[in-house]
């Protein structure tokens, strides 16, 4: 019983960290219909970031979260233009476009930084804290956990009670409508790539106060961010929410009551089971709607 | 005579497809003008390159006196030139009242938005009680009715209405022309698409008939042969 609550209660805090890694790729696909496949090595390149600026001043790695938004926020934009610069086809070829970018980028970091595997020095995140008696978590993780659910709910905040947050959802839901209102579909399109780009340099930071870090595993982010959207249904924030704590859970379940290495085929099977049942996911739109 | 919007010899088309040609039509400031004409005349199409939705093949739109023509569509409405579109180009997917919200978007309007809101809840109260229903669940009239509330909230100086009466009842179509007419005694500029000529006619203090792309006859409403008019409209000869 103990066991249980333990997995469940690391599932949680993994999951609002995976929301977080989520929902920049999320929002940019419920807006542009553009699944950024270069979304996970944006929050590495902020995790490395966060390791530079931590290996050379000494600094607590969160005091790097301006500069690491600055560069990831200028990459992101520039991976919007590139891919509105598609004239054909943009779903698609934005796709391989984005896949490559992130080939340059986890190069790009090998070339910088080496192969090595890099974890915070700071350790005050690794030391241990005890939530109601029983449960264990380290302290970054529990950071990771509260910065993930504010990031969401400001960003649902911001789309719903904004003029820019509502010109974004606009332009998704009706472009033509959208410049009969007045609004630039440009602008509100690189509003949510750059809003995608903060939240990804949130998560790239939290990744590496929790975790370690090496270039190859950018990818792997992608890919989880990729489930927890479509998990979530297209561009839904609380479907993103309960997705991420979905798989969280459920990996924490499996390391706990088998392997590790089983972690990846459960919430692989969560999410084709879901799918299954609700294809458009948790929260999405009917199919043809 | 003042004209507030103008164009000249204004082409457009869709691909090697060319819609209207050589179009060169005025409209005077605080009136009324309509375009009748059949299915598939290029009314919407004119009404469309107006916005810049369509970029012109060739020719200028004049508004306010100074040419529009290379400026996208959010200048024009920011300076006061408005579409209400017909129905079916709604945010389907946010709720009536979020819709009724975005056509507050034009930074002059927003100050106004909520007592814009209520005036607009005050002519369609059906819509007030579907605020908060999915824009996109809406029969055709409650749309079109959030159509027209939703241009109002971006206070027009001119307002293009394309096909307001489409898929409405008699009734429906009766209340929505009443409207109008209110606008018209407020003195906004109104150009009107339709297709139901009665109705358009009687609103009108200047008609265009526009027929396969051209424009076959332009009259003010007092000299418009009731007759003669829907002979030409349905290419009878005598």
């Amino acid at each position: 019983m103990e066991l249980t609550a333990q997995a469940i209660f690391t599932g949680v805090l993994m999951g609002g960290f995976y929301g977080l890694v989520a929902v920049g790729l999320s929002l940019v696909f419920g807006t542009m219909k553009v699944i950024n496949l270069a979304h996970g090595e944006l929050v590495l390149l902020a995790a490395y970031i966060a390791y530079a600026v931590e290996s050379q001043t000494g600094i607590n790695p969160l005091l790097a979260l301006p500069i690491a938004m600055v560069i990831v926020v200028g990459v992101s934009l520039l991976t919007f233009y590139l891919t509105n610069g598609i004239a054909k086809d943009k779903e698609l070829n934005s796709l391989i476009l984005t896949f490559g970018l992130g080939i340059v980028l986890t190069n790009g970091l090998l070339m910088v930084f080496s192969a090595d595997i890099y974890s915070t020095q700071t350790a005050w995140f690794m030391e241990g804290v005890v939530v109601a008696d029983t449960l264990f978590s380290m302290r970054g993780e529990i950071v990771a956990f509260v910065v993930g659910i504010c990031a969401l709910g400001a960003l649902y905040w911001w789309l719903n009670h904004t003029w820019h947050g509502r010109a974004i959802r606009s332009v998704s839901s009706n472009r033509e409508a959208a410049k009969l209102m007045g609004m630039n579909p440009t602008k509100a399109e690189l509003w949510s790539w750059g809003v995608a780009g903060v939240l990804a340099t949130l998560a790239g930071v939290m990744l590496y106060v929790i975790s370690v870090i090496h270039p190859p595993i950018g990818h792997g982010l992608t890919i989880k961010a990729f489930i927890i959207t479509v998990l979530a249904g297209m561009g839904s924030i609380p479907g993103v929410l309960i997705g991420a704590l979905m798989i969280g859970v459920i990996e924490g379940l499996t390391t706990t009551f088998f392997q590790s290495s089983l972690a990846g085929l459960s919430s692989m099977t969560l999410f084709l089971l879901v799918l299954l049942i609700m294809p458009s996911g948790l929260f999405g739109k009917k199919a043809g709607h | 005579m003042k004209y507030t919007l103008e164009t000249k010899n204004l082409s457009a088309g869709y691909g090697a497809m060319e819609v209207f040609w050589d179009l060169s039509l005025t409209f005077e400031e605080g009136r009324t003008t309509t375009i009748v004409g059949p299915n598939g005349a290029g009314k919407s199409t004119f009404l469309k390159t107006l916005m810049g939705l369509i970029t012109p093949r060739q020719g200028d739109i004049r508004f306010k006196g100074e040419s529009y023509t290379d400026q996208p569509t959010w200048n024009r409405i920011n300076d006061g030139l408005v579409m209400i579109p017909e129905g079916r180009l709604l945010f389907s997917d946010l709720s009536v009242e979020e819709n009724l919200i975005m056509g507050a978007y034009p930074k002059k309007t927003r100050k106004s938005m909520e007592k814009n809101r209520e005036q607009v809840f005050q002519l369609f109260p059906r819509l007030k009680e579907r605020r908060n229903q999915e824009a996109g669940t809406l029969s055709g009239g409650e749309a079109q009715m959030l159509a027209i509330g939703r241009g109002l909230m971006e206070e027009p100086e001119v307002c293009l209405i394309d096909e307001p009466s489409l898929g409405l009842s008699p009734v429906m179509t009766n209340e929505i022309f009443a409207i109008f007419r209110e606008l018209k005694q407020e003195k906004m500029t109104l150009i009107l698409v339709e297709q139901n000529t009665n109705q358009a006619l009687k609103i009108a203090d200047h008609v265009y008939l526009m027929q396969a792309g051209k424009v076959t006859l332009s009259e003010p409403r007092e000299a418009v042969d009731l007759q003669r008019l829907e002979d030409l409209y349905f290419a009878r000869k005598d």
